[in-house]
């Protein structure tokens, strides 16, 4: 009888306590004043109002009544920007309770392997990137598989998978030159050469493609008889049609100059969908990518492991790209020092010594990568009815003595500086 | 044996004069209405810097300029001496050195010299890694073995500048390089060290065998004149390198990075009083900076600036340091991060909270002690070589321009000449 009691008290204190939160999120208004705004979309706003409801920016500008119920946060001498975008990252796959689980290197074709289900929300480093002002990843699996997975992406914020999830699948993860090649080549198998991982992915597509068919067949059949049984349902190939249709990006990951070919010689002969990602001699074949329209995701460093096909990097990689007309997302290279996810608004600054425009090198790492990665209707830029992903900074993003003061995920405040 | 030495000495002093005709520039240079960071002697406000002899000859407002003297106007620019990084792999190999500083073949590898591993594609004035390098104002680099061994080998002190490392060489053996709490490698082959005891043990075991080699030497100088018979002990080049540490002839240098491994290091250099104990990167020195500073031991920060501790706090690891009286020095651990980025390494430590000075000291003067050059590099004062960075802004700055690179009085970069090379 006491239990009985018991549990309808835990009940009642459950609804109670969850109509709580629900009520204070129904009245939950923010207002930012006095900023400098940069909503990115559109010129910047002196002295300028944000409104955020419900998460949700509601109305931006300079003459905006405050609601008298608001919560107000006063941005003077500070600049307001969009939340920043990393837009290829294993942030919360290498936590400090283990890890390395971006690379199911069993087969070198895995592309029914999902990124969500590798993600540790307790993952610090999320937190890390978080105080910096980075409110949203695209998850990725890594290089050591020709077709890895699918990607995701993710806002910074929550505590389980599903929270954080803004889009999954996202795309589908493709890397050619050394990563596949020494993963697989040091064991004698599949694939060891460059040419070994075109055809890995040449064999995927085509394969792909007889079972798409095979189910547009049975759908046509089915339609006069509906007793001849489906074919066997293909977790793998199921994703590979999705990307074959063009309903799937692909994010192909070549550094190499003939590996960047081979991704647009690829792309050509399926007619995928495709942002390349790396791309550090992309200079030398700018025009290739801009004819094909295909977006790039770049660092204007060559670090790490890859530091063998990033030798020919240059600076200003970023600059040529987007004077001929391709594109461009800049991103980190998950590495110390300068090239920390931390640090991604020097790294665009960085671009922008190389000879990029400066509003193309802020939008890289907000709207553009929004628009590549698929979420551009809901952040990437300080736009009525986006998501309130807001950076608070006490100055131009691009300059080195800059900090950031403040965080908004959603209108929530997931960082305020306190050092 | 006497004659030997001073046939030595003579060809020594004779090597030292070629290179004083190879690099040694004869022009006199004049640098006028240039704000002068002079890193040791404060900063002078529209100042001239003479160049002689590939020395600076003089540096000050009114100094004379010579008749013969060819002058350049830098008005509106700061000058500062060459920058130095006081970690780096630049150079090791042709496909950037993914192993070419890392003997794995045993842990234990003292008699390794690193500049028998530096590719000329490294050095090579036409090459990418080299004339990015410069580019961006460092004139002098830290050359150092991998982090694969536990005790990696020796490090040379390279100037950018020349065709071969012989050329380069400023400082060779700088120091001993040893690495703690790095066993993955041999613990996945079941091979000494697996454990953290056993990387200690290697070092110790190294420093007793050098002892005993030491004595077997000393035995033999006492016994030589009146036993004929007596015999040297057999030549052990392992021996001989860890004698240079044992008899305090070269630092240590030690790769940390957790609190234990730190105070490992801090207590082999106790235990066998090392003559000079600096340590890379040391993530967690803010967690023991007293016992750090108490010693004098140096950190060479980098190339993760900051991190956090148990609470989520930021740390900025060379802030910390200074603030508890500990010397540091910044690297980039190049290609980690790449060699040219040395300065925007200084600013990331600037942007969380270091003195703008403390960061151009760590990549100038505090450098050039940890060699032993501080006479020669590391700040700009007269007699020392005319290494010297003109950039057009804040030295921090990401948008700021290197105008010019000076090493040893010579220009070895000039935006004007490379635009767009980069």
């Amino acid at each position: 009888m006491k239990f009985k009691f018991l549990c309808v008290l835990c009940l009642f204190v459950f609804i109670a306590g969850n109509n709580a939160i629900q009520a204070e999120k129904d009245s939950n208004k923010l207002v930012i004043k006095n900023g400098y705004i940069v909503p990115v979309n559109a010129d910047p706003i002196e002295e300028g109002i944000i409104l955020i409801e419900n998460g949700i920016i509601k109305d931006l500008g300079k003459n905006i009544p405050i609601p008298e119920e608001a919560e107000v946060i006063d941005a003077s001498k500070n600049w307001v920007l969009p939340g920043f975008i990393e837009s290829h990252s294993s942030l919360g796959t290498t936590g400090q309770y283990g890890g390395g689980d971006t690379d199911e290197t069993y087969n070198p074709d895995t592309a029914q392997m999902k990124i969500i289900d590798a993600i540790n929300p307790f993952d610090k480093n999320f937190l890390y990137a978080r105080t910096a002002g980075i409110t949203t990843i695209m998850a990725a699996p890594g290089r050591k598989n020709v077709i890895g997975g699918q990607t995701a992406v993710l806002r910074l914020m929550g505590k389980t998978v599903n929270q954080m999830t803004l889009l999954s699948p996202a795309g589908l993860k493709i890397s050619l030159g050394e990563g596949p090649k020494s993963t697989y080549g040091s064991k004698g198998r599949l694939p060891s050469t460059r040419m070994g991982s075109a055809y890995v992915i040449r064999k995927a597509m085509i394969e792909a493609k007889e079972y798409s068919q095979k189910w547009n067949e049975y759908k046509e059949k089915s339609k006069k008889n509906q007793d001849i049984p489906p074919p066997k349902r293909d977790l793998r190939l199921e994703v590979l049609s999705l990307a074959l249709d063009g309903e799937l990006t692909v994010f192909i990951e070549s550094y190499r100059v003939d590996d960047i070919m081979t991704a647009l010689r690829l792309i050509d002969e399926f007619k995928l969908k495709a942002v390349l990602v790396g791309c550090a001699e992309g200079y030398k074949v700018a025009e290739e990518i801009a004819i094909r329209k295909i977006p790039v995701v770049i660092s204007p460093f060559g670090i790490g492991p890859r530091r063998m096909e990033t030798k020919e990097i240059k600076i200003s990689n970023a600059a040529v790209l987007s004077q001929k007309g391709v594109k461009i997302v800049l991103k980190s290279d998950e590495s110390l020092g300068m090239g920390n996810i931390r640090e991604l608004p020097l790294i665009a600054a960085l671009a922008v010594k190389g000879g990029l425009d400066r509003k193309t090198a802020l939008r890289a790492i907000t709207l553009t990568a929004a628009e590549v990665l698929g979420v551009e209707d809901k952040i990437g830029s300080l736009e009525k009815g986006k998501e309130g992903n807001i950076v608070i900074s006490d100055g131009d993003p691009f300059h080195y003595k800059t900090r950031i003061q403040r965080v908004l995920i959603q209108g929530k405040t997931v960082y305020q500086k306190s050092y | 044996m006497k004659k030997f030495k001073r046939f030595l000495i003579l060809c020594f002093l004779f090597l030292l004069e070629v290179s004083f005709f190879i690099y040694g520039e004869n022009e006199t240079i004049a640098i006028k209405n240039v704000k002068i960071l002079t890193v040791t002697r404060g900063i002078i406000e529209e100042g001239t810097i003479l160049i002689e002899n590939g020395r600076i000859s003089a540096v000050g407002q009114g100094v004379e300029i010579p008749n013969e003297a060819s002058l350049i106007h830098a008005s509106g620019c700061i000058i500062t001496p060459g920058l130095i990084d006081s970690h780096s792999h630049l150079g090791l190999g042709p496909s950037g050195g993914v192993t070419e500083d890392n003997e794995m073949s045993s842990a234990c590898t003292p008699q390794l010299r690193i500049i028998d591993s530096i590719h000329p594609e490294g050095m090579e004035p036409h090459s990418h890694s080299f004339r990015d390098a410069v580019s961006q104002g460092v004139t002098t680099v830290i050359a150092r073995p991998g982090s694969g061994n536990v005790i990696g080998g020796q490090s040379a002190a390279l100037k950018l500048r020349g065709k071969t490392v012989d050329d380069m060489i400023l400082v060779f053996p700088v120091d001993m390089k040893m690495a703690m709490g790095r066993k993955g490698y041999y613990a996945s082959k079941g091979v000494l060290p697996v454990t953290k005891m056993g990387t200690a043990y290697i070092v110790r075991n190294a420093m007793v065998e050098a002892m005993d080699y030491k004595l077997a030497l000393e035995l033999y100088e006492k016994k030589k004149d009146k036993d004929k018979n007596a015999k040297p002990p057999d030549r052990d080049l392992k021996n001989e390198a860890m004698l240079m540490v044992l008899n305090r002839d070269i630092p240590v240098h030690i790769h940390c990075s957790p609190v234990d491994d730190i105070m490992t290091a801090v207590r082999l250099a106790d235990e066998f009083d090392f003559y000079k104990l600096s340590l890379a990167h040391a993530e967690e020195s803010y967690k023991v900076a007293d016992e750090l500073a108490k010693r004098g031991v140096i950190v060479v920060v980098g190339p993760r600036m900051i991190t956090f501790d148990d609470k989520d706090n930021l740390i900025n690891i060379a802030e910390n340091l200074v603030k508890h009286g500990v010397e540091i020095n910044i690297m980039t651990d190049a290609d980690v991060v790449q060699q040219e980025y040395l300065r925007f390494q200084a600013a990331i430590a600037i942007k969380y909270g270091l003195a703008p000075e403390e960061a151009l000291k760590a990549i100038t003067i505090n450098p050039a002690k940890l060699i032993g050059m501080e006479k020669r590099i590391g700040s700009i004062e007269v007699g020392k070589d005319a290494d010297l960075v003109i950039f057009d802004g804040d030295p921090f700055d990401i948008q700021t321009k290197v105008l010019k690179v000076f090493i040893d009085g010579k220009i070895v970069y000039d935006l004007e000449k490379e635009r767009g090379l980069q």
